[in-house]
């Protein structure tokens, strides 16, 4: 019986191996239904990312990494010798440490990063959908779900963005409760300005003007967002009536400068704040603007320093996040453990003998009064007794593939109370 | 237990409550978490119902409203600003005011039960709902102008914090509402407290005309009487401003410098210089 993993990721594997083994949904569940008819592994999931494949399960063959590794050569049309060479696998322990890792965020490719724990739990959906998932899959993956939980609560790991937009974004929150209603200016009509301005729109954007040199661009992109064009000789006055500037123009100069905005600041009667996110190199907005009050600037280098720190501090957390994980991988070992059918065995005969002791011992006076040899027969007739009970579930446990054997451990253990209750 | 003794060991309550809250406050302002801001609020909201209770039980204890004196007008503050925390805490699902309110409604708590309320027969002049309404009408518009200025002190931090580019994103600051809310709840304190020291005032010139008669103005020359109208002036011309535009940092400026003045009208001038308004 062997608890394995088999995977292919960003660490170890070229994107162009990684996308020719990707599994979409449909695709997991064929290769889950062949994986068990071909009895190469007799539970599992597969966790499928844009960065990962990874296949968990629980196997008979002393060989089923290899031959799962084998099985998704011939699935996928891949050559298997690449396959075998960019693989990432493990067995036991290391199945469930890596699981728990992967859920956390800690093997990521932007440490900590969110979508992780749900693709887990897409990846946990499935199984269960297919019937794929059985007793252990299940403890590991509820395991893995509850130890990411645990790690976005815990720690801070993923709670500050690392990507310029998601700071943008992190800093507009800083600055407005919503930001339907808040006037947007985008300057600019480049790449940059129409994927930043889509962002915006996506998270509540309603009202738009886009403001380029060039009126056709203005008018083409502010079709697209919905929003409206503005000539170019209105770039200040647009501006300082706006609250939020999105601006990432060709410009070799600054096309705001402090002294423009001032001026139009102060004839205009919107005084809110302003948040400016300067996404051109070279610069559009003069940094001098810093000195206004209630006009916040942030440019490209101020969007990465703040990037690089949200990832140092996301660094810090990995001893705290690497705890939780060592903490839950006991847990499941300590379950897992307790599911081999001679300690399963030993604790059932240990209890069922500890009733029958009890109850001979509350009868021992009448038991006595039967006669001298009584006590003695009543002690060799409920070990029988004990002996005759014990007989099936020892032979069942034993029955069956490792699943299966799995399975019924783990209802008898369950339904006889073997384990000590967990503390809170 | 007197009806004194009573309003004492009301009050000491609504201050151990005041305590727990403001530790509790600070505490999940420096590392949240759903019990402390829980545990925070109810504790803030016992303190108010203690403090309201040791309110009328000194009102029993004096035969007169409870806030005629110096002490007992700063046990009503006390209970407008904790009162006044919870329940925008709960309008607005938001507990970053809770630091900054709670330790002054505990430092004004902490004064008041420096003495025990004497029973002695009120002045009939000090009797009646328009005395207690003038009364209790300035109490809450200095109340709305403290929040305005907790709410200012937030909105210049923040605005700070955001300044020093990342700083706004991590630690306490990353905790503070947006400025546009600031802002926001800055004029609304500001048009609460303007509406109810107009209204304050204006029972205190009714009832004055009542007692004195119009043919003996002298009351209106009572310093605290040029104070209070010169305070109701400046926020007045505060909250016009910021209603047409004005910048949102020279408002919250404003609002600091103003509840100095309060500050000042309320005990140096009722102490000093006050003789109609000296706290009998």
């Amino acid at each position: 019986m062997n608890l394995l993993f088999i995977g292919w990721n960003h660490r170890a594997t070229p994107v162009e191996v990684r996308e020719r083994i990707a599994f979409t949904p449909e695709k997991a569940r064929e290769a889950l239904k062949h994986l068990f008819a071909e009895r190469i592994l007799t539970e599992g999931a597969i966790v499928a990312t844009c960065n990962r494949s990874e296949i968990y399960g629980l196997s008979e063959r002393e060989d089923a990494a290899d031959a799962v590794a084998t099985f998704l050569s011939s699935f996928h049309q891949v050559d298997g010798g690449v396959l075998r060479q960019t693989a990432v696998s493990g067995g036991g322990e290391e199945t469930v440490r890596h699981l728990f890792r992967v859920a956390s965020g800690l093997d990521s490719m932007v440490l900590g990063e969110a979508q992780i724990l749900g693709q887990v739990r897409e990846a946990y959906r499935l199984a269960t959908e297919t019937g794929a998932a059985r007793v252990v899959t299940n403890r590991l993956f509820q395991s893995a779900l509850e130890c990411g939980k645990r790690v976005r609560n815990e720690t801070t790991l993923g709670a500050r963005p690392t990507s310029v937009p998601g700071i943008a974004l992190l800093l507009v929150g800083r600055v407005f409760e919503e930001l339907e209603g808040r006037r947007v200016l985008v300057v600019g009509a480049g790449e940059t300005a129409e994927l930043t301005a889509q962002l915006l729109v996506e998270n509540g954007a309603t009202d738009l003007r886009v403001c380029n040199r060039s009126e056709g661009r203005a008018a083409a992109l502010a079709a697209a967002i919905g929003g409206r064009a503005v000539p170019w000789e209105s770039l200040v006055t647009a501006a300082a009536e706006s609250d939020l500037i999105l601006s990432a123009t060709g410009a070799p100069e600054p096309v705001i400068t402090a002294k423009a905005l001032a001026e139009a600041r102060h004839r205009s009667r919107r005084r809110g704040p302003l948040l400016i996110l300067d996404l051109a190199v070279p610069r559009d907005v003069e940094p001098a603007v810093d000195e206004l009050s209630d006009v916040y600037r942030y440019d490209v280098d101020a969007l990465n320093e703040v990037a690089a720190e949200n990832a140092a501090a996301r660094r810090a957390e990995v001893p705290k996040a690497e705890a939780i994980v060592e903490e839950t991988v006991v847990k499941f070992r300590d379950w897992f453990g307790g599911l081999h059918h001679v300690d399963v065995v030993k604790a059932l005969r240990g209890k069922l003998e500890g009733i029958r002791r009890q109850e001979v011992e509350a009868y021992r006076g009448k038991i006595a009064g039967l006669g001298p040899d009584a006590e003695k027969v009543v002690e060799r007739l409920t070990d029988s007794i004990v002996s005759k009970i014990l007989h099936h579930p020892t032979v069942g446990l034993k029955e069956g593939n490792a699943s299966e054997r799995l399975e019924r451990a783990d209802a008898v253990r369950a339904l006889f109370r073997l384990d000590p209750p967990e503390k809170p | 237990m007197s009806a004194a003794q009573l309003a004492s060991a009301l009050g000491l309550g609504a201050l151990v409550l005041y305590v727990l809250a403001t530790g509790l406050y600070v505490l999940n302002l420096l590392r949240p978490s759903a019990w402390t801001g829980r545990l925070a609020t109810v504790a803030a909201a016992l303190g108010a119902v203690l403090n309201f209770a040791a309110l009328y039980a000194r009102a029993v204890a004096l035969e007169s409203v409870p806030y005629r004196d110096l002490l007992g007008s700063m046990k009503l503050f006390g209970f407008f600003l904790a009162a006044l925390n919870v329940v925008l805490e709960l309008r607005h699902r938001d507990r970053s005011l809770g630091p900054f309110l709670m330790p002054a409604a505990l430092v004004f708590m902490l004064v008041a039960l420096l003495e025990t309320p004497v029973p002695r027969a009120p002045s009939p002049q000090f009797k009646g709902s328009i005395f207690a309404l003038h009364v209790t009408l300035n109490m809450l518009s200095y109340a709305a102008f403290a929040v305005a200025c907790a709410l200012s002190l937030l909105y210049l931090l923040a605005g700070r914090a955001l300044k020093h580019r990342g700083r706004a994103l991590a630690g306490p600051a990353s905790r503070l509402p947006t400025l546009a809310y600031l802002e926001r709840a800055t004029r609304t304190s500001l048009a609460v407290g303007v509406v109810t020291l107009l209204a304050g005032l204006s029972f205190g010139f009714f009832w004055a005309f009542r007692i004195w008669g119009p043919q003996n103005v002298r009351w209106g020359l009572d310093p605290k009487v040029w104070v209070a109208v010169a305070t109701l002036v400046f926020y007045a011309a505060i909250l016009v401003r910021a209603r047409s535009g004005a910048a949102p940092v020279t408002t919250a400026r404003l609002c600091v410098a103003g509840f100095l003045l309060i500050l000042i009208s309320y005990t140096a001038v009722n102490l000093l210089v006050t003789r109609l308004h000296s706290f009998t």
